[in-house]
């Protein structure tokens, strides 16, 4: 089904190169997802996937057959897009038969589709207003109810929660795992949010610049991150990473130390510092300290909660076992 | 209700001065359609001042009703603002999605494109008229005298000449004959207000949303698709504003029937406004009243009309 692989595939605008040859593999089934910083070539690979990008040299491959001439619609593919790109004019069911209607199919089979893909999303309710009258949430709901029409060998979603609120955010996020169990198609998924990517998908491809940094599970990119940059893309708060003299002394030409893997005491510790901003959760306390002679600020992430006012002198002390080590290049050792 | 008072106030000057622009004209237009108004009349020298002495009910009315261009009046009216609409609003539809697209050159060929707006509609007309459209000296005459010189020279070659024989003669149209000049009209009004569509066209094309027409590739649209079940929806509104500025504009139109024919075989509301008006400014009057309730009603009736083919 839809097995998608991507050979020495690049992409230059002019003069500049956008993504310098690149292979990935994207397993059938797997919910892969794209995460980098803005700029980093993300969404123009899922373009050049999705067919709206030319490639400028390379090869993909969809199921199995050479797919790179082939026009944009023959893919079969389904995409997704931040701004949703709904058919202003045309009502709900309009807008989710859409692709049924363009490969001339029977009218009785469209309403059948389309009524079976709104039950699934919960539009029933909707299917004659115009996109105008509904919600984000519902928007979103929608673009994917037309994606799923199309029974497609595979989903493209360019950061589809971004203009979702936080509260959204979340009960989609949570949508499009479900949609993925249940319909068991491979996804593609292209965010900055790597919140987002650690909770949904089953393989991880860090870029940046073009460039793959890591490919792998959410926890092997937790755990054992390939570089200084993995290292610090994944995981929220961000991981402590500092060179100099402490750094040295364990070997390396950098640490790193994730905030949720330093210990605190008000008394002793391996590094002392002054705490700055302390920011109460409730279930958790993440605690801003200065003055280490380590790094501008080092976060801490206490589990509960912890008596610690602005100012107070802090003892810091790293899960020796937990500390990441990378050498001058700002690879792991 | 003392925070209102300052903006009303302000307010004031500007809402007299449009009050005074538009219900004078239109209350003295009323007012001389109800009464015997002319400018010269021997016989009863009293009409040629206008006073509620010489009132006259509706007879204006009537008299206008009766007269015999009247219909037909109307019924040119429409039918050339029809058809400029229709003419205007493809082709600026067709330009606009033809330039929309990047080529080089684009700059140039889009202030070439809106230039005939700029001619003023007298000259306008009096360009068309003699220079391009009259069967002898326009370049119609020289273009249909060019095919059958050609034709002619053609009737005595080897193996084709029968062919050839077979042709008849083609004959210029002359556009200022009673049957013809509304189409001259026609032509030169098209060939000015092109223009104007392709400018709200072109503007109204690059705000089109780009995601939708990737979305709609994907979706397996093809352009034609595309065209028709996104771009022209879009462009549903600034449609609308087109046929409704230009129905309001061209109702008017006069410089150009006067240049073609005189009105010969070709009148509109105004026309017969105008020839009323040189001496019969009562029914000159009514004539005017008709012509502001066919503009409304030909506004709201396209505008109807377009909003439900389009919006679907």
């Amino acid at each position: 089904m839809g097995r998608i692989v991507l050979k020495n595939v690049t992409k230059t605008f002019g003069e500049t190169q956008v993504i310098p040859p690149l292979d990935l593999t994207i397993e059938d089934g797997e919910f892969a997802v794209f995460v980098g910083p803005s700029g980093c070539g993300k969404s123009t690979l899922l373009r050049m996937i999705a067919g709206l990008e030319d490639l400028t040299s390379g090869a993909i491959e969809i199921e199995g057959e050479d797919a790179t001439d082939v026009p944009p619609a023959k893919r079969g593919l389904a995409m997704v897009f931040q701004s949703y790109a709904l058919y202003p004019h045309m009502s709900v069911r309009k807008n989710i038969g859409f692709p049924l209607r363009m490969a001339k199919m029977e009218q009785p089979e469209i309403d059948e589709r389309v009524e079976t893909a709104a039950k699934s999303l919960n539009l029933m309710d909707y299917l004659d207003r115009k996109p105008a009258d509904l919600s984000g949430g519902q928007r979103q709901r929608v673009a994917i109810g037309r994606a799923i029409v199309r029974e497609p060998e595979a989903f493209l979603f360019d950061e589809p929660l971004s203009n979702l609120d936080a509260a959204l955010r979340v009960g989609m996020r949570l949508e499009i795992g479900e949609l993925h169990e249940r319909l068991k198609t491979t996804m593609i998924y292209v965010t900055h949010d790597q919140v987002e990517a650690m909770t949904m998908a089953n393989k991880i491809v860090v870029l940046r610049a073009g460039v793959i940094e890591q490919v792998g599970s959410p926890l092997e990119l937790y755990h054992k991150p390939r570089n200084v940059f993995v290292a610090g893309f994944i995981g929220s708060p961000k991981m402590n990473i500092f060179s100099g003299t402490e750094a040295e002394k364990m070997g390396a030409a950098t640490i790193g130390i994730r905030p949720e893997h330093t210990g605190v005491s008000m008394t002793d510790g391996m590094w002392k510092g002054r705490v700055g901003v302390a920011e109460h959760l409730g279930s958790d306390t993440f605690i801003h300290v200065h003055d280490t002679g380590l790094a501008d600020m080092i976060t801490v992430r206490i589990t509960g909660d912890i008596a610690v006012k602005h100012g107070d002198t802090i003892y810091l002390t790293p899960q020796a076992d937990q500390i990441h080590k990378f050498d001058a290049q700002g690879l792991r050792i | 209700m003392s925070d209102r008072k300052l903006p009303r106030l302000l307010q004031t000057p500007a809402v007299l001065l449009l009050l005074v622009w538009m219900l004078i004209p239109l209350g003295m237009t009323l007012y001389f359609s109800f009464i015997r108004y002319v400018l010269n009349s021997l016989r009863r020298p009293e009409w040629t001042t206008p006073s509620f002495s010489n009132w006259r009910g509706f007879g204006n009315y009537e008299f206008v009703l009766k007269s015999k261009d009247f219909l037909f009046a109307i019924q040119n009216s429409l039918f050339i603002v029809c058809s400029i609409l229709f003419l205007t609003v493809i082709l600026g539809v067709l330009i606009a999605v033809l330039i929309n697209k990047s080529f080089p050159g684009q700059g140039i060929v889009r202030v070439l494109l809106i230039s005939p707006f700029f001619v003023m509609p007298a000259v306008n007309a009096v360009l068309w008229i003699n220079m391009i459209l009259d069967p002898v000296l326009g370049l119609q005459g020289i273009a249909v005298g060019g095919i059958n010189d050609m034709i002619t020279g053609l009737k005595d070659a080897p193996l084709v000449g029968w062919f050839f024989s077979m042709w008849p003669e083609l004959h210029p149209i002359s556009f200022r004959a009673t049957q013809t000049s509304a189409y001259a009209v026609i032509i030169m009004v098209t060939w000015q207000w092109t223009p104007f569509a392709v400018l709200i066209f072109m503007t109204s094309l690059q705000s089109e949303d780009q995601q939708q027409k990737e979305a709609a590739v994907l979706d397996g649209a093809n352009t034609w698709s595309q065209f028709r079940f996104l771009t022209l929806p879009h462009l549903a509104r600034p449609i609308a504003i087109v046929v409704m500025i230009q129905a309001i504009f061209h109702l008017s139109l006069y410089a150009e029937i006067e240049i073609v024919s005189r009105g010969n075989g070709n009148k509109n509301l105004p026309y017969l406004i105008g020839e009323f008006a040189n001496n019969n400014i009562g029914a000159a009057s009514a004539t005017g009243i008709f012509a502001v309730i066919l503009a409304n009603i030909v506004a709201i009736f396209l505008l109807r009309m377009i909003g439900k083919t389009l919006m679907e």
